[in-house]
């Protein structure tokens, strides 16, 4: 089995894990917090039979709307993490001001290649955009409120972008354009 | 040899590895996909339980259709007493024409048959037929005619059966603006 199909399956997983544990911590909150009743029972019609239901469509809409965005925030906060250590530690070689200001703030620790490749990113971007996805196709459906479906496809715009740009970085460094190092 | 039969055991294992390796990394991202679509939370009425988990509420439910319509938006139904429920939706403007929706669905829990009660009409006077019509029978009651009269109808069910109510307006000249239509639905006697 090739390396990359290895790492590859290796860093899905916890991303792939995290998605169900925020929807599903994301309606169990919800629902203790604001005291909401529902109910877990069987539906025959589904690909799945498990269904979750609540006695009114407001209540489902708001739930629906808080679990998405939970479960947004659970893959697009380590993805951030990320994003942050990768462009820490690659201006680090350009900048030594950066230096001075992370040992001012005690993230020395922060300047390792570990976390920082595209693949990692990439894999973590992909489930986010599986996220967003969800979530656009639940507001255009009218089972999520719309500002939470701008939310996510914003957040999967963004880290799309800082995606890229580490894969620009990496591609820097196996073929550096002239005016950069030579 | 032996070192060569293991390389050649160790190529032919990468081969059938290779494809199941990259089947299970498509099964993760599709299983929670697929997972998180289910775990969406659905509207529906929630049962009432007694403590061995049998239902023992033997009563007229009436619960709401739902759906989209064009001309019959934002439907609500409440729970108004044990007895009587409130229904009410929006009805915007339409063209000259006939439309109809299926709005309630009623159910008789009992062993005795139910006599229902239908009271309802709009808010601005529209110059609209509107009737109510069950999935029973083809017979039509009018609810409110184009005069603004209202009419109270009686709908009897069985023993243990339901029926599908139908809202129907019928219009002969366009209407361009909408008016929100409320309907009391009663459950008058046991029979």
């Amino acid at each position: 089995m090739s390396k990359l199909l290895r790492r590859a399956l290796k860093i899905s997983i916890v991303p792939a894990i995290l998605l169900i544990a925020g929807k599903f911590i994301g309606i169990l909150c919800t629902s203790i917090i604001y005291n909401l009743n529902f109910q877990i029972s069987n539906d025959l019609n589904g690909l799945f039979s498990v269904q979750i239901y609540y006695p009114d469509a407001s209540t489902t809409l708001f739930v629906n709307s808080i679990s998405n965005l939970v479960m947004i925030l659970f893959v697009a906060l380590p993805l951030a993490y990320f994003i942050i250590k990768t462009t820490l530690y690659h201006t680090i070689a350009h900048n030594p001001r950066t230096i001075v200001k992370m040992t001012r703030f005690n993230m020395l620790k922060w300047i390792t290649s570990k976390d920082t490749s595209f693949l990692t990113m990439f894999i973590w971007c992909a489930f986010l955009w599986i996220a967003s996805g969800v979530t656009i196709a639940h507001t255009l459906q009218g089972s999520t409120y719309p500002w939470v479906g701008i939310v996510a496809g914003s957040v999967a715009l963004i880290a799309s972008l800082f995606t890229i740009k580490t894969f620009e970085i990496e591609t820097d460094n196996i073929y550096p354009t002239e005016h950069k190092y030579y | 040899m032996p070192n060569q039969n293991a390389q050649k055991f160790k190529k032919v294992l990468s081969l059938v590895v290779e494809p199941i390796a990259l089947g299970v990394l498509a099964l993760l991202f599709i299983i929670p996909t697929i997972t998180v679509m289910n775990l969406s939370p659905i509207t529906k009425k929630l049962q009432e339980l007694n403590v061995l988990g049998a239902n023992t509420q033997a009563t007229v439910s009436i619960t709401l259709v739902g759906g989209k319509h064009p001309i019959l938006t934002e439907e609500n139904l409440n729970k108004a007493s044990d007895i009587s429920y409130e229904y009410s939706t929006q009805i915007t403007g339409r063209g000259a024409d006939s439309y109809s929706k299926p709005i309630v669905e009623i159910k008789n829990n009992t062993d005795k048959a139910q006599k229902i009660s239908f009271y309802g009409q709009t808010v601005n006077q529209t110059q609209s037929n509107i009737f109510l019509r069950t999935d029973r029978d083809e017979a039509i009651k009018k609810i409110q005619d184009d005069r603004g009269q209202t009419y109270t109808q009686e709908i009897t069910i069985d023993p243990s059966s339901k029926i599908v109510v139908f809202l129907s307006i019928e219009n002969l000249a366009s209407v361009n603006f909408s008016t929100e239509f409320d309907l009391q639905i009663k459950v008058i006697e046991n029979l």
